[in-house]
């Protein structure tokens, strides 16, 4: 993917009602353009018109009542929908460094190197922990051993897993703990080096204990990665994420700082959704 | 404030719940601070004593506010305006403890007065005891009301109690030194004159916390032109 973030002269956003505080675009890594999306071939919106820009190096939560579209807008931004034949994006743009994803010369495997993604049930591969972190730089063509055991090794300890793993490393990662098979497929995730990671619903499988160090994991990784995370715990938005997007069937509610989401919302459909009245 | 229900029922109770019992510390804070002054105007030795009493049935709702609002921060872990209701309903129940609490120094230094004949310059008390009244009577509505504006405006008529404290304790200095004997009695009355001046001040503590409440604006140590708030829609 082409940087031209650099070399475009961007102006801020206007600030509209759902979106009063928007970032500059200058510090957007990714801008969400008057996005629609259909599962159907266009016939139904599951997203009806999205605008907003994700800033960089910041943790985004996208946060909504189930079928709000917030796991439908986070699979749009590595184009995982694709998978999906008969979706599509309908109107709009999403622009990752002020490259258009959706652009013919696009390639989604490309795309998704720079855009990873963590899921909400951890699906290590039937491998050991090491082939799980070096799968990535493998199918990249990286054969070279200290090489892997580099990446590997510094993969692993980013996602703080490397203390208890480090003995074990040919055993089976399907034999550590839920905790730590999300910690491995997050280093997985972060061994080919992508710009933004998506996480979706990281922790709904974890104990509390388990979710409390993949919370601190995000916290060390917002320095270097993108991060966009969607979570039902609210108390889990209001500790990790710094922006925060509520959705409501297809569209954006309200977007702003998640100090002023969860303390003060503009929006009363916010209001009433994160106090629990929604419904 | 959200009037709409919550999803959980048991939330709304325990919101409810804690509301009720604000308004009912506000309502005793009130009652034990107007008993205090009728001792004192009617030289009643018996109503002193029992404002001094029952404030320990204040001080236990503090407690017992303190308590719901653990509770609730615990079971149903608030955001937005339910977390506001309960951190103002906590630091609205402090102030009206300490406002009972002025009611017992009153009440206390009432009854040392009335050890000694009746003086004439205990009625410098009640004009500010009127307007003390009025501040913490409006704060309370602004709380229960939802009311910010009047809560906005808590400040600036404080400072009128503050003046009036100024000039009732001036007289009464200068009382000191013409009357032989009764100094003790007119220092008694100057400590209940800032106890009233004090209440002022706590009711314009209430009335910023109502604010918060309402709007999530925190009032306080701002200039006069910060603190002006446009009519909400």
């Amino acid at each position: 993917m082409s940087n031209s973030m650099n070399d475009t002269t961007r102006t801020a956003t206007a600030p509209v009602p759902n979106n009063p505080n928007p970032i500059a675009k200058q510090d957007a890594m990714i801008e969400i353009d008057d996005v629609s999306f259909s599962y159907d071939h266009g016939q139904t919106n599951v997203l009806r018109n999205i605008s907003f820009d994700i800033p960089a190096g910041k943790v985004t939560a996208l946060i909504g009542p189930s079928g709000c579209g917030k796991s439908t807008l986070l699979r749009c931004l590595n184009r995982m929908n694709d998978l999906v034949d008969t979706s599509k994006v309908t109107n709009g743009q999403i622009r990752i460094m002020g490259q258009d994803i959706n652009a013919s010369d696009v390639d989604p495997i490309e795309l998704r190197k720079q855009v990873g993604m963590v899921f909400q049930k951890y699906n290590p591969f039937p491998k050991s922990i090491y082939d799980n972190v070096a799968y990535g730089l493998r199918i990249q063509g990286i054969k070279n051993k200290p090489k892997l055991d580099e990446a590997v090794e510094r993969s692993l300890r980013r996602a703080a897993l490397w203390g208890e793993v480090k003995d074990r490393l040919g055993s089976s990662a399907l034999g550590l703990s839920g905790g730590q098979q999300q910690r491995l497929c997050i280093a997985r995730t972060i061994a080919v080096s992508p710009r933004i990671v998506l996480m979706d619903e990281p922790c709904s499988a974890l104990d509390p204990i388990a979710t409390a160090r993949i919370e601190e994991l995000i916290a060390e990784l917002r320095e270097e990665f993108t991060i966009v995370i969607v979570t039902h715990n609210m108390q889990q938005a209001t500790r990790v994420s710094d922006r925060t997007a509520f959705f409501y069937i297809g569209e954006l509610i309200e977007y702003d700082s998640t100090a002023k989401i969860f303390s003060n919302p503009s929006v009363k459909q916010t209001e009433e959704y994160i106090t629990g009245r929604f419904g | 404030m959200n009037n709409s229900p919550h999803i959980l029922r048991d939330f709304d109770t325990a919101i409810a719940a804690l509301k009720g019992e604000v308004l009912n510390m506000a309502a005793k804070s009130r009652h034990n601070l107007e008993r205090a002054v009728q001792a004192l105007m009617d030289r009643n030795r018996e109503l002193a004593n029992s404002v001094i009493a029952d404030d320990d049935d204040v001080d236990e709702l503090e407690r017992t506010i303190d308590r719901l609002g653990m509770d609730i921060l615990v079971k149903y872990h608030p955001m937005a305006t339910d977390l506001r209701l309960v951190v103002s309903s906590m630091k609205i129940s402090m102030n009206l403890e300490r406002i009972s609490d002025h009611a017992v120094n009153i009440a206390k230094r009432s009854k040392k007065i009335m050890a000694s004949p009746e003086l004439n310059d205990v009625n410098l008390i009640e004009p500010l005891y009127t307007l003390a009244d009025q501040l913490l009577r409006d704060a309370i509505a602004s709380y229960s009301d939802g009311n910010s504006m009047l809560g906005a405006s808590l400040h600036a008529r404080d400072k009128e109690l503050d003046r009036m404290d100024k000039d009732a304790t001036a007289q009464l200095g200068s009382r000191i030194e013409d009357t032989e004997g009764r100094s003790q009695d007119y220092l008694h009355l100057i400590f209940i004159i800032r106890s009233l001046e004090r209440v002022g001040d706590l009711a314009s503590n209430i009335g910023e916390d109502a604010v918060y409440l309402e709007r999530a604006k925190d009032l306080r140590h701002m200039s006069k032109s910060d603190r002006e708030m446009p009519e909400q829609a």
